[in-house]
C-alpha cells in the first residue's frame, strides 16, 4: 500500500481544543445555505420514515385493479385520493414512497453500520498492531476494492436468494475498506504521539488507549465517510434492483420502485420519476451536508 | 524504488489470487451450473456432464486446477457458450468496456477541472454553489435511471443521438455521458479542495506579488497540487467505474465485459465469471500500481518546489 | 505535457481496438431480442430466442402456415405405414446456403446427430423431444422412413421444428464452427456475421426453394433492456419487437411510427399447488383458491383483454382440448365457505413463489385476491437465476405453490403440456413433487401411446375432467403474443409465437 500524503493533520493535543473546533464546525455549517437545505430535506425524509405507519394515506400494499395507472392529481384523469398516482396494480404511489423512505434508509443505514463495525475494527487493529496482521488486513482491503463491487453483490444475492438482509450484508461487506484505511492512517499518525506514550507508560492497556484516545480522533472522518456511504448504499441498492436482484418483497425500496417502473416510463412517467426524485433529493441532501461536514471536519478524506 | 516495486507486484499477485478465491467460493456456493443447464434431465445424465466439466472433484482440487490453468492463461471453456474459450470471450469484450470507462473518465475530468477550479476561485458565491450542485445532481440518481432519461431526451424526444448500440461514434456519446455523471462529482471535489488548499499558500501569494498573472498562477501552480490526488483518486475510482459500466452496458445494449459477467453469474458459467473477474481485478490492481508509481514519480517534484 | 501525450496516444490505440462497428446496411429488417442463444446450431440449444433465429436460417420437414396448418417443407408428403413407421417424400432440388444439394443423407444425418444411436450420453438438449424415434431409414433418394419405438402421436408436431443440417459441411468444419461462424442451412436467410451481445446479421439467400424474401438483410439485435427496445422502435432503430407488455400497447398503437399485432398463443399461466402439505392437501381448499381469483378481471385489467381463461392447463387450440370442461367462475363467497368447511374458518397463511418477472403485477394481483378470501399469501418474487434454480431443485420445502407458465414449445397437443407438468417421470418438477392425483400418470401414458385420434381425444377428455375435479392447481389463462412493428414493415403475429420473417414485407 503506497503512502498517501497526510498533510499536517488535525491532531488534537487534548480534549478542549477538540471541543472548540467542533462548535466552530456547527457554526460554519449554519452559515451555508446549501447545507441547511440539505439538513432540512434529510429531516423531512427521516421524519417520513419514522412516521410512516401514521402518515401514509393508503395501505402501500392495497391493490385496486380499477385504479391502475391513475396519473398524479394535477394531470388529466388524476384523482385527489392518489396525489402522486397509482402503479400497475393500483397501489398508491405516495404511500409507497413514504414507506420506501423507511426501507431505503434502513438499508442504507444498516449497510453503513455493518461497514463501520467491520472497517473501524479492522482499521484500528491493523494500525495499532502493525506487522503481519497489518499486511493481512491491508491485503484484504485491496482485495475488497479490486473486486468490481456490483458483481460481488450480484454473485452473493444470486447465491443466497433475494432478501433485504442479504442486500444489507452485501453492501456492508463491500464498503468497509474506506473506514479501515482512514482509521488505520489516523492510528499510524497518532500512535507515536507523546500523550499516547505517556498513557502506555502509565500502564493503560491497549484497548483503552484505542477507545479513549485514538478512536475519538477518527470520529470526524468516520462521520463524513458514513454520511456519504448512506447515499451510496441507496444508489447501489437501486442498481441491484435494476439487475433484478432486489429484495423481492411487497414493500419496495425507492430503487426497486424505479426498477419496476422503468419499463412503463412512456405510459406512466410518474412511476419511476417520483421515487427517482425521492432518491435524488435524499442523496443530494446527504451529499451537500456530508460535503460541508467534510470541509469543516476533515478535508483530507 | 526497486524493492518497493517488487513488493507492489507481489501484492498484485496476492490480491488477484484473493479475488479469484473469493469468486470461486461464491460461485460454488451459488449452486449447480449443471442443473441450470439441464433442468429437466435425470440425475444420471447430469452426473456425466459434471464429470466432463470437472465439477465433481473436491473443491481444493478444483481450485488448484484453476490456479494452475490461470497461470497459463487458460480459464477453460464457457459452460453456456458452447465450446468458446472463456478467456477469448472476455478478451473480445474488454476493449469495449475499457474504452467506455476511459472515455467516461476523460469526459468527467474535462468537466471537473474547469468547474472545480472556477468554484474554488469563486468560492462561496452562488456560482460555486450552483456549479457544484449541478455536478452533484448527476451523482444523485441511479446510473440506470440517468441512462434511461438521457435516452428519452436525446434519443426519443430530440432524436439527435442513437438510442443504443455501439456501432458508431455517435452511439458512444450517451453511455459515456451517463457513466461520467457517476465520477465527475468526486473528481470535482478533489480539484476544488486541492485548489483551495493551495490558493492561500505562501508561494502562490509570492508569485502574485511578483506580478505573475492570476490565471497563470492558478493553472500552473495550483493545478500541480491537484494532479497528485486526482491521479490517486482516478485509480481508486476505476473499480467503482467498472461497476457503473456494467449497468450502462445493459441499458445501452453495449457488448462489454460487464454485461457478459452479469449474464455469466446468472447462468453460473463458472469459467467466464472467473476469467472476467480475474481480468477486471488485474486491470484495477495494475492501474493502481501504475498510480502508485506515478505518484512516487510526481511527489519529489512537488516537495522540491 | 509528455505524460498527457502518452495518455492520449494510449486512448487512441484503445479506440482503434474497440472501434464501434460499421453502421447497419440499408434495405434491412431489424428485429430486437432480449438475448441470443449461446449457439446458432439448431440442435444444441433449446432457447426460444435461438429458435426464432434458427427458423429463418433452416428448414424442417414440415412447416406451419399462418393458420397453423401443416404445410410441406422439405418433405412434400407423408403418411403412416403402420403404427410405428412413417414415410416422408423429400423435396427435390433444395440447395443449402453453400450450394450443396439437400439429400436424404442430410436428413438422416440431422436426426442421428441428435439421437446419437448407440451412445450413452447425448449431446443435444433436444434429445428428449424426439427420443421416441428409434431409427431413420433411407429408402431411396427421395424417401425416408422414421421408425418409432412406440406409437408416437406427436411426431408431426415435433417435426415442424426439427431443422435439417448439411452433413458434408458439418463433417468438414466441425460442430463448434458450425454453431458460431459457419452456419449453413436451407432457409430463406443465410449467415453473414455474429457479433456476440450485439447482433446477428443475415442476408437473403438467392437459391431458396420458396423464392427470395422481401428484405435483403435481416439483422437481429441483442437489446436486453425493455425501455431501450421501446425507444429504438419509436425512433426507427428497430423494426420489430416482441413480448410487448399489455400496458405499453395503447401507446405503441397510437404512435406515428408503429403498430401492434397480437395473436393468442399456447403459453398458459397457472399456479401449481403443493398437495403434500396443508392446506392444499385438501381439495376444498384448492377449489377455494380457484374461486377466489377473478381471472376475467386480471385478463381485462392487467392484460388489456389479451388473454383467455382456461379450465385446466390444456389450451384451447391444442389437439385434445375438451370444451365441455368449464373454468371455475369467480365466487369469493363460495371460496370462503369452502375454506370454512375444510377447517379454516379464520383463514390460513401460505407462501407462494414466482420467478415470472414480466408478469409480476399478475402475481401480485393473484396473491391479493387470495388474501381477500382468507388465504393470506406471503408472496416471494425471485430473479430467475441460480438461487431460483437451487430452490426448484430442492424438494420444495416451505412453499405452498408457485406461479409460472408453459408454452409447449409450440406443440399443439395436450400431451405437450400434460406430460411435462403432471407426469411423475423426470421432466416434471411439478409432477415429481407437487401433484398427487390418482391415476393421472396412467391416463397420460395412454394418451400418448396410440395414433388413434378419436381414442386420444377421449383419453384427454377424461384427463381434463379429472384435473378439473381434483384441482391440483389454480388454473388461470392463456396469453397473447404481442409484437410492436414499425409502420414500414407488414407482418402479423402468429399463434405459435414464431417470427417467420419470410412473410414480412415492406409497406408502401
Amino acid at each position: 500500500m503506497a503512502v498517501r500524503p497526510i498533510p499536517a493533520g488535525i491532531a488534537y493535543a487534548d480534549d478542549s481544543d477538540r471541543r472548540a473546533s467542533r462548535s466552530r464546525t456547527w457554526r460554519k455549517l449554519g452559515r451555508n445555505p446549501a447545507a441547511v437545505l440539505g439538513v432540512m430535506i434529510l429531516l423531512g425524509v427521516v421524519g417520513a420514515a419514522l412516521a410512516a405507519p401514521w402518515i401514509t394515506p393508503h395501505d402501500p400494499a392495497k391493490q385496486s385493479l380499477i385504479r391502475r395507472f391513475t396519473p398524479p392529481v394535477w394531470a388529466t384523469g388524476g384523482n385527489s385520493a392518489y396525489p402522486l398516482g397509482t402503479d400497475q396494480v393500483g397501489r398508491d404511489v405516495l404511500s409507497r414512497i413514504i414507506h420506501g423512505a423507511r426501507i431505503s434508509l434502513l438499508v442504507g443505514v444498516l449497510a453503513v453500520v455493518v461497514s463501520v463495525l467491520v472497517g473501524v475494527t479492522l482499521g484500528l487493529v491493523s494500525g495499532f498492531l502493525g506487522g503481519r496482521i497489518d499486511t493481512v488486513i491491508m491485503t484484504a482491503v485491496d482485495i475488497t476494492w479490486s473486486f468490481p463491487q456490483i458483481l460481488l453483490a450480484l454473485a452473493f444475492v444470486a447465491a443466497l436468494g433475494p432478501s433485504l438482509v442479504t442486500v444489507i450484508l452485501v453492501l456492508g461487506f463491500t464498503g468497509w475498506e474506506r473506514y479501515a484505511r482512514v482509521v488505520r492512517a489516523e492510528v499510524l499518525a497518532l500512535r507515536e504521539k507523546d500523550f499516547i506514550e505517556a498513557a502506555r507508560a502509565m500502564g493503560i492497556g491497549s484497548a483503552r488507549i484505542l477507545a479513549r484516545h485514538i478512536l475519538p480522533n477518527t470520529f470526524s472522518s468516520i462521520v463524513v465517510l458514513s454520511t456519504l456511504q448512506v447515499a451510496q448504499a441507496i444508489l447501489q441498492e437501486a442498481a441491484l434492483s435494476f439487475l433484478g436482484v432486489g429484495s423481492g418483497r411487497t414493500y419496495p425500496t425507492w430503487g426497486q420502485m424505479i426498477a419496476l417502473g422503468r419499463d412503463f416510463v412512456s405510459v406512466a412517467w410518474w412511476l419511476p420519476t417520483f421515487p427517482g426524485l425521492a432518491i435524488l433529493a435524499t442523496v443530494l441532501a446527504i451529499n451537500l451536508v456530508g460535503d460541508r461536514l467534510r470541509d469543516a471536519l476533515d478535508p483530507r478524506v | 524504488m526497486s524493492p518497493f516495486l517488487v513488493r507492489r507486484l507481489v501484492r498484485l499477485v496476492v490480491v488477484v489470487l484473493g479475488v479469484s478465491l473469493v469468486t470461486f467460493a461464491i460461485l460454488h456456493a451459488s449452486g449447480d451450473p449443471v442443473s441450470l443447464m439441464m433442468p429437466e434431465a435425470p440425475e444420471a445424465d447430469r452426473a456425466v456432464l459434471r464429470q466432463a466439466l470437472g465439477l465433481h472433484d473436491p473443491l481444493p482440487v478444483q481450485f488448484a486446477r484453476f490456479v494452475g490453468n490461470t497461470v497459463t492463461g487458460n480459464f477453460g471453456k464457457s459452460f453456456f457458450h458452447h465450446g468458446q474459450s472463456a478467456s477469448a470471450l472476455v478478451l473480445e469484450r474488454m476493449p469495449t468496456t475499457l474504452l467506455l470507462t476511459v472515455l467516461s473518465m476523460t469526459l468527467a475530468l474535462m468537466v471537473a477541472l474547469p468547474v472545480g477550479i472556477y468554484s474554488a476561485v469563486r468560492r462561496g458565491r452562488t456560482v460555486d454553489q450552483l456549479a457544484t450542485g449541478t455536478v452533484f445532481l448527476g451523482q444523485s440518481m441511479p446510473v440506470f435511471w440517468t441512462g434511461i432519461m438521457l435516452i428519452l431526451l436525446f434519443g426519443v424526444q430530440w432524436r439527435v443521438l442513437p438510442v443504443s448500440g455501439w456501432d458508431s461514434w455517435a452511439a458512444v456519446l450517451l453511455p459515456t455521458a451517463t457513466l461520467s455523471t457517476f465520477t465527475a462529482p468526486l473528481l470535482l471535489r478533489i480539484v476544488r479542495s486541492s485548489m483551495l488548499e493551495v490558493i492561500g499558500l505562501d508561494y502562490v501569494r509570492t508569485a502574485r506579488a511578483k506580478g505573475v498573472s492570476e490565471s497563470l498562477v492558478i493553472w500552473r501552480h495550483a493545478l500541480k497540487n491537484a494532479a497528485l490526488p486526482l491521479v490517486t483518486v482516478t485509480g481508486l475510482q476505476f473499480g467503482l467505474l467498472l461497476g457503473g459500466a456494467v449497468i450502462t452496458e445493459t441499458v445501452f445494449a453495449i457488448p462489454g465485459v460487464g454485461r457478459l459477467i452479469v449474464g455469466a453469474i446468472r447462468q453460473l458459467d463458472f469459467p467466464v465469471v472467473q476469467a472476467g473477474v480475474f481480468m477486471l481485478a488485474m486491470i484495477v490492481v495494475s492501474v493502481n500500481v501504475m498510480v502508485d508509481v506515478l505518484y512516487l514519480y510526481l511527489n519529489p517534484q512537488i516537495r522540491i518546489r | 505535457m509528455k505524460r498527457w501525450c502518452a495518455l492520449a496516444l494510449g486512448v487512441l490505440a484503445l479506440a482503434g481496438a474497440a472501434s464501434p462497428a460499421a453502421a447497419q446496411a440499408k434495405d434491412a429488417l431489424v428485429v430486437a431480442l432480449v438475448s441470443h442463444a449461446p449457439t446458432l446450431d439448431p440442435h444444441m440449444h433449446f432457447e426460444r430466442v435461438g429458435i426464432l433465429v434458427n427458423i429463418n436460417m433452416f428448414d424442417s420437414l414440415l412447416h406451419k402456415n399462418r393458420k397453423l396448418e401443416y404445410e410441406p417443407s422439405l418433405a412434400t408428403s407423408w403418411k403412416t405405414l403402420n403404427d410405428t413407421t412413417w414415410e416422408f417424400k423429400l423435396r427435390k432440388g433444395v440447395k443449402f446456403h453453400n450450394g450443396d444439394l439437400m439429400t436424404a443423407e442430410d436428413v438422416k444425418f440431422s436426426f442421428d446427430r441428435v439421437l446419437e444411436p448407440g451412445k450413452e450420453k447425448k449431446k443435444s438438449p433436444q434429445y428428449g423431444n424426439i427420443r421416441a424415434i428409434k431409427e431413420v431409414r433411407i429408402v431411396d433418394a427421395d424417401t425416408i422412413h422414421l421408425v418409432t419405438d412406440k406409437p408416437f402421436p406427436l411426431l408431426l408436431e415435433r417435426l415442424v421444428f426439427f431443422p435439417i443440417v448439411p452433413k458434408k459441411h458439418i463433417e468438414k468444419v466441425g460442430d463448434e464452427a458450425f454453431g458460431t461462424t459457419a452456419t449453413v442451412g436451407t432457409g430463406p436467410w443465410k449467415f453473414v456475421e455474429w457479433k456476440r451481445d450485439q447482433h446477428i446479421r443475415l442476408e437473403a439467400f438467392d437459391g431458396h426453394w420458396r423464392g427470395k424474401p422481401a428484405f435483403k438483410n435481416l439483422i437481429i439485435r441483442n437489446i436486453p433492456e425493455v425501455a431501450t427496445q421501446i425507444a429504438e422502435i419509436k425512433t426507427g432503430g428497430v423494426d420489430l419487437i416482441r413480448n410487448v407488455s399489455a400496458d405499453l400497447v395503447p401507446e405503441l398503437k397510437s404512435h406515428a411510427q408503429t403498430y401492434v399485432s397480437s395473436a393468442p398463443i399456447l403459453r398458459v399461466h397457472y399456479v401449481e399447488l403443493d398437495m403434500r402439505e396443508a392446506p392444499f392437501d385438501k381439495k376444498a381448499v384448492r377449489q377455494a383458491a380457484n374461486y377466489a381469483v377473478d381471472k376475467q378481471a386480471i385478463i381485462q385489467k392487467l392484460m388489456g383483454g389479451l388473454g383467455q381463461q382456461v379450465a385446466t392447463v390444456v389450451q384451447p387450440p391444442t389437439f385434445g382440448f375438451e370444451p365441455e370442461v368449464k373454468p371455475f367462475p369467480y365466487d369469493p363467497k363460495k371460496a370462503r365457505e369452502l375454506l370454512a368447511q375444510a377447517g379454516y374458518p379464520n383463514g390460513v397463511d401460505i407462501t407462494l413463489h414466482s420467478a415470472f418477472v414480466e408478469f409480476r403485477p399478475i402475481f401480485e394481483a393473484i396473491t391479493q385476491m387470495l388474501t381477500e378470501v382468507g388465504i393470506r399469501v406471503n408472496a416471494r418474487m425471485w430473479d430467475p437465476g441460480p438461487a431460483w434454480n437451487k430452490f426448484l431443485q430442492a424438494e420444495g420445502k416451505a412453499t405452498n405453490g408457485y406461479y409460472g407458465s408453459w408454452g409447449n414449445y409450440s406443440v399443439f397437443d395436450a400431451d405437450a403440456v400434460l406430460h411435462p407438468l403432471y407426469h411423475t417421470e423426470p421432466g416434471g418438477w411439478i409432477g415429481k413433487w407437487y401433484t398427487r392425483v390418482e391415476g393421472l400418470d396412467k391416463l397420460i401414458d395412454e394418451g400418448r401411446s396410440t395414433l388413434n385420434q378419436a381414442q386420444r381425444k377421449r383419453t384427454y377428455s377424461q384427463i381434463q375432467k379429472l384435473i378439473r375435479e381434483e384441482t391440483p392447481g389454480i388454473f388461470l389463462f392463456t396469453q397473447y403474443d404481442t409484437l410492436a412493428i414499425s409502420k414500414r414493415v407488414d407482418y402479423a403475429a402468429r399463434g405459435d409465437e414464431w417470427l417467420w420473417l419470410f412473410d414480412a414485407k415492406p409497406k408502401r
